[in-house]
């Protein structure tokens, strides 16, 4: 098991030491059961750090957003970040240093290890308790979570209660850090690797169209899939008006005829072409932190569409992404002894 | 005009509406509460929690249509009005906090000036509210912003779970309609249940809620911190999605676009969909200045706009208090604990 005793006391040292400008971790949260992400600055704050099967949300989107904050401050601190990192967003990590978003020497990595746990999916607790509001909860290690509520506590098996992609992972700890806690397992013994993908495959073209529309219906656009994800980190995204530069010199005509890809509209076709654009975009890039899945109000499946493309990647160029930064990415490279005749 | 529905007869009543217009009740699908149409002989129930999406979509939908427009080249450009042809509706389920903000939508939209289009889909809309007998989220906080659990405002109906029946109050013209048009469902309300609501609604206000100071201190404390370090610090994490603003009830910003269907002839239709000031581009002038650059002051916005312009404004708050902003926010960000570390109160 981590001890949130080493992950703090090595939050203090560097900040003591003045060696990062905040350790980026999470603290319990007024909103609810989930921790929340929190910037420890003063090394007397470190003691709000928590670690426990709460600790959903994938940090390394932070790296990208203190980017573009630092951009536009005057006298920005240019001393490191220091961030907490599960497995799966160590591989986010990865991945950003991998396109050079961000460099090696700009994050200090304290991973941490789920061993043979995860994180819980608030749906299925939800689920699970019936209703009940949990009050905490904590995971052991094989996985069982320990839940308390108003009315004592319950034990579930991980099967009901953590995250898909926990059933689901293979690499539950840190492949790039400074400082790792906790142990590397690797036998969890859950899920198959892809088990909730290869359900939709198993759906004829026509009843996954009617799938994927029933779903998309639903969809606000209010983007919190895009904002979540470390990887969507465009500065103009096709759905944004703001990808229009306009000038002095730009002229009405110009201005009204602008090219919109989408439209602002939530009609079936403006959510179904969100979602491909946003799901190509992430091919070969997505790590499976699932969190674009977590945070949707209206519960849209968007997992499934991302690890779709990561089971073709697999397949199909023998890639996973995230694993090493030094790795060519997946869209940009060419291999002579790739797996598939068709490219040659 | 108070009167008695046996549960058993919900489904009934329910039904007799339906004959006359579209109806829709709570109902708990992909793993979500949402408003849904009722279909003709669903057996209705009310068990849910607050929907995720608030009600405001029937008055002030995601799209709405302006007019359309037509222009053959070199010729003079044609419109079309298209005001919404709105069907009459019945909205079930409906909680106090959600019915409180139809009161605030309505000043937006109505009062100085009459929005056609917002005024269209208000007429024909009938909320049926529904008192929450305990708090469904535990991020509620309707006491807390003027309201309660059994608030009447903006309702046109007010139904109360008592023993095996619901305790139904008309409260307009609108709804004094559905509830004469089913005199065979419902019977006459006795002193007696009369009570046993108001004990009903007393007891709902015992239960425990988030808190916040009342409104003149909040607004006051947030007037006085404007210019607080406190809004970048509690704003760093929020990642600057729509979730809070589309699912709060009140929010009613809009965006006007041209969706254009051809070129030659130019035709297409000119629409208004939700907007919302958490998006970068919200206030983005077209010289690539944005005045409210980042997370802190956007989300200063949001609340100050709830909690303070509103309350400037029409001497009321604009939030009513019912959580959702809070619950689904994708980080935890939650408006009493800004308002009341902002506001030091
Ligand atoms: S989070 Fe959900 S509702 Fe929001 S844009 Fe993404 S898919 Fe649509
Ligand atoms: S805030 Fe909560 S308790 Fe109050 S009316 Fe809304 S749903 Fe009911
Ligand atoms: S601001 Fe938040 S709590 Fe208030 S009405 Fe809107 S969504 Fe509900
Ligand atoms: S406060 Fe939360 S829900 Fe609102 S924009 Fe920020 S992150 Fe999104």
């Amino acid at each position: 098991m981590v001890a949130i005793e080493d992950i703090r006391s090595r939050a203090k040292e560097l900040l003591e030491g003045g060696m990062v400008r905040a350790v980026l971790g999470f603290r319990r949260s007024s909103a609810g059961l989930l921790a929340e992400p929190t910037f420890v600055v003063a090394s007397e704050d470190v003691a709000s750090l928590v670690w426990d099967a709460t600790c959903v949300h994938n940090l390394a989107l932070y790296l990208v957003n203190e980017k573009k904050r630092q951009k536009a401050e005057r006298t920005p601190d240019t001393r490191p970040l220091a961030i907490i990192a599960k497995g799966c967003d160590s591989r986010a990590i990865n991945v950003l240093l991998q396109e050079n978003h961000v460099a090696r020497e700009e994050v200090v990595i304290l991973g941490v290890s789920c061993e043979g746990g995860g994180v819980v999916d608030t749906r299925k607790l939800a689920d699970a308790l019936r209703g009940k509001e949990a009050a905490s909860a904590v995971c052991d290690d094989t996985g069982k979570v320990k839940v308390a509520t108003a009315s004592g506590e319950v034990t579930f098996p991980a099967a009901d209660v953590l995250a898909d992609r926990c059933l689901e992972c293979t690499i539950a700890y840190p492949s790039v850090s400074d400082t790792m806690f906790g142990e590397k397992v690797d036998e969890r013994g859950f899920t198959a690797r892809f088990a909730a993908v290869k359900s939709i495959a198993a759906m004829s073209e026509q009843e996954r169209s009617a799938f994927w529309d029933g779903h998309f219906e639903r969809c606000i656009r209010c983007y919190a899939c895009r904002a979540v994800c470390p990887m969507c980190y465009c500065d103009e995204c096709v759905v944004d008006s703001t990808s229009f530069i306009v000038s002095p010199m730009t002229t009405a005509e110009e201005k009204a005829n602008r090219i919109r890809w989408i439209q602002r509209s939530t009609t079936p076709a403006d959510n179904a072409m969100y979602h491909m654009v946003r799901a190509m975009h992430l091919a070969g890039r997505c790590i499976d932190c699932a969190e674009c899945e977590r945070v949707c109000p209206v519960n849209i499946p968007l997992r499934l569409l991302n690890t779709s493309l990561e089971q073709e990647a697999l397949e199909m160029f023998e890639y996973t992404p995230g694993m090493d930064p030094a790795q060519p990415s997946l869209i940009s490279s060419f291999r002579d002894d790739d797996p598939n005749d068709f490219i040659r | 005009m108070e009167t008695i529905l046996k549960k058993e007869r919900l489904s009934e009543w329910v039904a007799q509406i339906g004959a006359r217009a579209t109806v829709f009740a709570p109902a708990f699908a992909d793993g979500i509460w949402n408003f849904c149409a009722v279909a003709a002989d669903t057996k209705v129930e009310f068990d849910h929690g607050n929907t995720v999406r608030p009600a405001k979509g029937f008055v002030f939908p995601q799209r709405e249509v302006l007019y359309r427009f037509r222009q053959e080249s070199g010729k003079a450009p044609e419109l079309m009005e298209t005001l919404p042809a709105a069907a009459p509706t019945v909205v079930f389920g409906v909680r106090p906090c959600d019915g409180r903000a139809m009161v605030r939508n309505d000043k937006v939209f109505t009062c100085g000036f009459n929005d056609p289009y917002y005024q269209a889909r208000r007429d024909q809309v009938v909320f049926v509210g529904l008192a929450c007998s305990e708090p469904p989220s535990q991020n509620c906080f309707c006491l807390s912003v003027g309201g309660s659990p059994h608030s009447e405002d903006g309702l046109d109906v007010l139904m109360t779970e008592l023993d095996g029946r619901y305790h139904v109050k008309a409260i307009t013209a609108k709804g004094r309609e559905i509830v004469e048009g089913a005199a065979a469902l419902l019977d006459k309300a006795q002193a007696a249940d009369g009570k046993a609501a108001a004990k009903a609604h007393a007891d709902a206000d015992k239960h425990p809620q988030r808190a916040l100071a009342t409104m003149e201190k909040v607004a006051a404390g947030l007037k006085e911190h404007f210019d607080s370090p406190k809004w970048d610090e509690l704003a760093r994490a929020c990642i600057g999605c729509g979730a809070c603003t589309y699912l709060c009830p009140s929010c009613h910003c809009f965006d006007i676009n041209d969706e254009i269907t051809s070129n030659v002839p130019l035709t297409g239709e000119r629409v208004r969909t939700w907007d919302n000031c958490q998006f970068p581009d919200f206030t983005m002038h077209s010289s690539g200045h944005n005045p409210r650059h980042d997370t802190g002051a956007r989300l200063r916005q949001r609340v100050s706009h709830k909690l303070l312009y509103f309350v400037e404004n029409h001497n009321i708050q604009q939030c009513t208090g019912c959580g959702r902003c809070i619950s689904h926010c994708p980080v935890g960000i939650d408006i009493v604990r800004v308002a009341t570390e902002v506001s030091g109160q």
